[in-house]
């Protein structure tokens, strides 16, 4: 009986049940998502070249739980909330203590399973887009890259079966230690906070003083290593959070004084919200920034990776040399959107390789400059057959010896009239470099007439020692295109967790709002009003954390700089941001329209 | 109807439920009217429709046929946004359970009516301390909802549905929650708002002492109007005896 009673509670709530168990959904794909990498050993050793990637990610997946134990409490006690009432009931019908409790834990535990379940499934599926997608994108080659991982499937099943019989305990004890009347009568409601002004400066300096010690530290990360990521993680953390606990109230409060403003709509209505909101938030909100900061720092960087490829790639100076050319790769040579060609015939004896000087007068020579302080990569200039004299010698040697394949590299390079080269005796060579307008607008032909290069003069496909454009291109994609799939790969997986953390907490209060809404519409205001003020609020909520994070994130690219990791991880930063705040606006109006359902449709 | 009519109902009919479903109706052709500066109560046991009738009149609730006038403007022709600045313009209301917000101070939630309708704080502050002087909370303004008694808040509350100077005042049982002596008081108030002031004043209620403060008083059972009991010139308590009168035969009637 009590069962169906619990059954027919669970169906008359069942929008407010659709709410928890989507979230509860989305917290088990995402860390099934997330542990689909960081169990994965193989994946982190092939495509992670520095050895602290598997720390990293052991670091991630810690975090990640906590966040995930966090917001299941969250979740918990806004499932308590729905049900506490029922149970009040019931108890005063004269059902057992004890038989409740068997009740809850069972209810708590098969909502638990369900959500695994279809959590499960549901990670799967979005491992396998979002990898698969990523892959393409990037032309990333993520080797062991697993969509359906099983050490990762029973990870996730181990961690969240724990997860929810600790959880069916709580709400079991809480039950049965909550007086009836207590549960019949609704949870206190929240009120004011008075600001300490001694105390609140105290906080904010401590808070300014902690952030700024972090932000040294990361920029100082060379001289502190692996202890400097420790000290700035602990001092951001707590910068962040006596920042929340202080700014923020205070400007609210500040706000709250200027009667101009408050008197205008709802305007007082909405401060005093945030008001008590922020103070029940603090923890959340600085939850919500450090892990904004991550995901956003993940994207980043991994976009950064990206540049770096763009950089190094573009720091040779033709896009393909090609070697006695047959008719079949010169055709695929045509393809080429070509700004620049040039072809040089050479002769090749036992110890040395001619080329004639009068061809470099007619199509000069790229030869690399001069290598200057704070320079990245290399810079070319053109230079013509009467420049190459025997004081520049080494500068045009290695460009020319660039040119050949690599079983004429141990070879002196001798350059002579076109006289003299005609008396030498052997075959008659010729070599075309090209430079096309763009590289990686021209990638496919690039690609093709380079393999069909190889394939002719049996070089070795994977050469390390080229120097074409294409040629870096492949050892930098292979190098980088991993970690920067990594990167997407974790800022989504955190942003999609910390807006529905985010996300979750704001509509588990909405339904104490509700009251407050229905009062504001009694005494006439307006649809329009109490919408905007929704969306203020929950603007609000957001974007302060939105803030932090990206302030953090910009602070936190120091690392990269300084380490010359990612030398130029400032350049371009508006597309990671752009992409990043487009998702992360998504979730702000996705919970936005569920909190007006929520709070403003009218109980019949 | 004379210029002076503040609420004029005629022929008000309410059913729930839909076409094919079971169908309740819960006022069955009810007409009255109020004039200006009345103080009207609305009598009825649990059930009887008064609560539907109140909804009615402040536009929270729309009817299934007649119509209501309330200051000479017909509800039936007021839509979504025209409605809710009606409520803001025009009615204040008090309710049983104050309806404080209780993350605002006093004085923030006595000028929300007034912020409603972009009043500037310089010409709000004067509104809502003479307001606040006539209910005596002067005192209190700065408190929050959950330091002050149950009295005070109601108080507070109805110095919200007052500041803006609606046209009408409705009070949904506003005694409901109180004490004796609080309920006393707040009615006391009531009345010399509505001698003094000329304030209007419909009260719903099914406490026979609320009622012996009115002027009129309508008796409703079962969705219709079925007695009225006016107070003349007479005492207070001989309008009560009156009143417990009426109660006591509706109940022989209804058993």
């Amino acid at each position: 009986m009590l069962v169906k009673l619990s059954l027919s509670g669970i169906k008359s709530r069942f929008k407010d049940y659709l709410v928890l168990f989507s979230g509860l959904v989305m917290a088990a794909a995402i860390f099934y998502m997330f542990e689909a990498l960081a169990t994965n050993r193989s994946f982190i050793k092939a495509n992670a070249t520095f050895s602290v990637a598997p720390f990293v990610f052991q670091f991630g997946s810690v975090l990640l739980a906590i966040i995930t134990l966090v917001y299941i409490l969250y979740a918990n006690s806004f499932l308590l909330s729905m049900r506490k009432h029922d149970y009040g009931l019931f108890m005063m019908l004269g059902a057992k203590a004890g038989k409740l409790g068997q009740l809850i834990f069972l209810e708590t535990l098969v909502i638990g399973t369900l959500s695994v379940i279809v959590g499960l499934l549901a990670g799967w599926g979005l491992t396998a887009v979002v990898g698969h997608l990523l892959i393409q994108r990037l032309d990333a080659t993520a080797a062991h890259f697993n969509a359906l991982y099983w050490p990762a499937i029973l990870i996730t099943v181990i961690f969240f079966i724990v997860l929810f019989i600790l959880m069916a305990l709580i709400n079991q004890r809480t039950l049965r230690k909550t007086p009836v009347l207590k549960l019949l009568k609704s949870t206190a409601q929240p009120t004011h906070v008075a600001v300490k002004p001694i105390r609140t400066a105290v906080k904010m300096i401590g808070g300014f003083v902690s952030l700024a010690i972090g932000y040294f530290v990361m920029h100082q990360i060379g001289v502190f290593q692996l202890a400097g990521i420790g000290i700035a993680l602990v001092t951001i953390v707590l910068g962040t959070y006596l920042i929340f606990s202080s700014l923020f109230t205070w400007l609210l409060n500040r706000l709250q004084r200027r009667e101009k403003f408050t008197s205008r709509g709802l305007n007082n209505f909405i401060l005093a919200q945030l008001n008590f909101r922020i103070a029940d938030y603090n923890r959340m909100l600085s939850m919500v920034a450090l892990l904004f900061a991550l995901a956003l720092g993940a994207i980043t960087t991994g976009m950064g990776f990206q540049k770096n490829i763009q950089t190094y790639t573009e720091s040779a100076p033709y896009d393909v040399v090609l070697h006695n050319p047959t008719a079949e790769t010169k055709k695929a040579a045509q393809k080429i959107d070509t700004k620049r060609s040039s072809q040089y015939t050479f002769k090749v004896k036992k110890q040395q390789v001619y080329f004639v000087r009068e061809q470099f007068d007619q199509a000069p020579l790229y030869v690399q400059k001069n290598w200057r302080k704070d320079q990245i990569i290399p810079k070319y200039q053109l230079m013509s057959g009467k420049e190459m004299t025997m004081a520049e010698a080494p500068s045009w040697q290695v460009s020319l010896r660039d040119l050949l394949l690599p079983r004429d590299f141990q070879k002196d390079i001798k350059l002579v009239d076109q006289a003299e080269f005609d008396q030498l005796s052997g075959q008659s060579h010729t070599v075309k470099a090209i430079v096309s307008t763009d590289f990686f607008a021209n990638l496919d032909a690039i690609k093709k007439t380079t393999q069909l290069d190889q394939k002719q003069n049996h070089s070795p496909a994977n050469y390390a020692i080229g120097s074409t454009k294409y040629d870096f291109y492949q050892i930098m994609n292979s190098v980088l295109s991993g970690l920067e799939f990594m990167g997407f790969f974790l800022g989504i997986a955190f942003l999609a967790m910390l807006a529905s953390c985010l996300m979750f907490k704001i509509l588990s209060g909405a339904a104490s709002d509700r009251v407050r809404y229905r009062m504001l519409d009694k005494i006439g205001a307006q649809q329009r009003l109490l919408r905007q003020a929704i969306a203020k609020e929950i603007g609000v909520l957001f974007i302060l954390p939105g803030i932090m994070g990206i302030i953090h994130v910009l602070f936190g690219l120091q690392m990269f700089t300084v380490t010359k990791l990612l030398p130029e991880a400032y350049h371009d930063l508006w597309l990671p941001f752009l992409i990043f705040l487009v998702l992360y606006g998504l979730y702000y109006v996705l919970t936005v329209k569920l909190y007006q359902k929520i709070v403003l449709t009218k109980e019949p | 109807m004379t210029a002076t009519t503040i609420v004029d109902v005629k022929h008000l009919r309410k059913v729930y439920g839909k076409a094919n479903e079971k169908q309740y109706e819960a006022l069955h052709n009810v007409t009255f009217q109020m004039t200006t500066g009345e103080f009207v109560g609305i009598m009825g046991a649990s059930g009887s429709g008064k609560t539907t009738l109140l909804n009615i009149l402040s536009t929270l609730d729309q009817p299934t046929a007649g119509s209501v006038r309330i200051n000479q403007q017909e509800l039936n022709q007021l839509r979504g946004n025209q409605l809710a600045d009606f409520r803001a313009k025009e009615i204040g209301f008090i309710f049983q359970d104050f309806n404080l917000l209780e993350n605002m101070t006093a004085y923030e939630n006595i000028a929300l009516p007034l912020s409603l309708q972009n009043v500037s704080a310089k010409k709000a502050r004067p509104m809502i301390e003479k307001i606040a002087q006539t209910l005596n909370i002067n005192g209190i303004l700065a408190k929050y909802p959950t330091e002050i008694s149950g009295g005070q808040k109601q108080r507070v509350a109805a110095a919200r549905a007052l500041v803006h100077q609606p046209s009408i005042l409705m009070g949904d049982e506003p005694t409901g929650a109180l004490d004796s002596k609080s309920a006393k008081d707040l009615l006391d108030t009531m009345q010399s708002l509505n001698q003094q002031q000329h304030v209007s004043i419909l009260l719903v209620t099914h406490d026979p002492f609320s009622a012996s403060y009115c002027q009129r008083i309508l008796f409703i059972k079962d969705g219709q109007i079925g007695q009225e009991l006016k107070r003349g010139t007479k005492s207070k308590e001989a309008f009560y005896q009156d009143i417990l009168g009426v109660l006591g035969r509706n109940e022989q009637t209804g058993a």
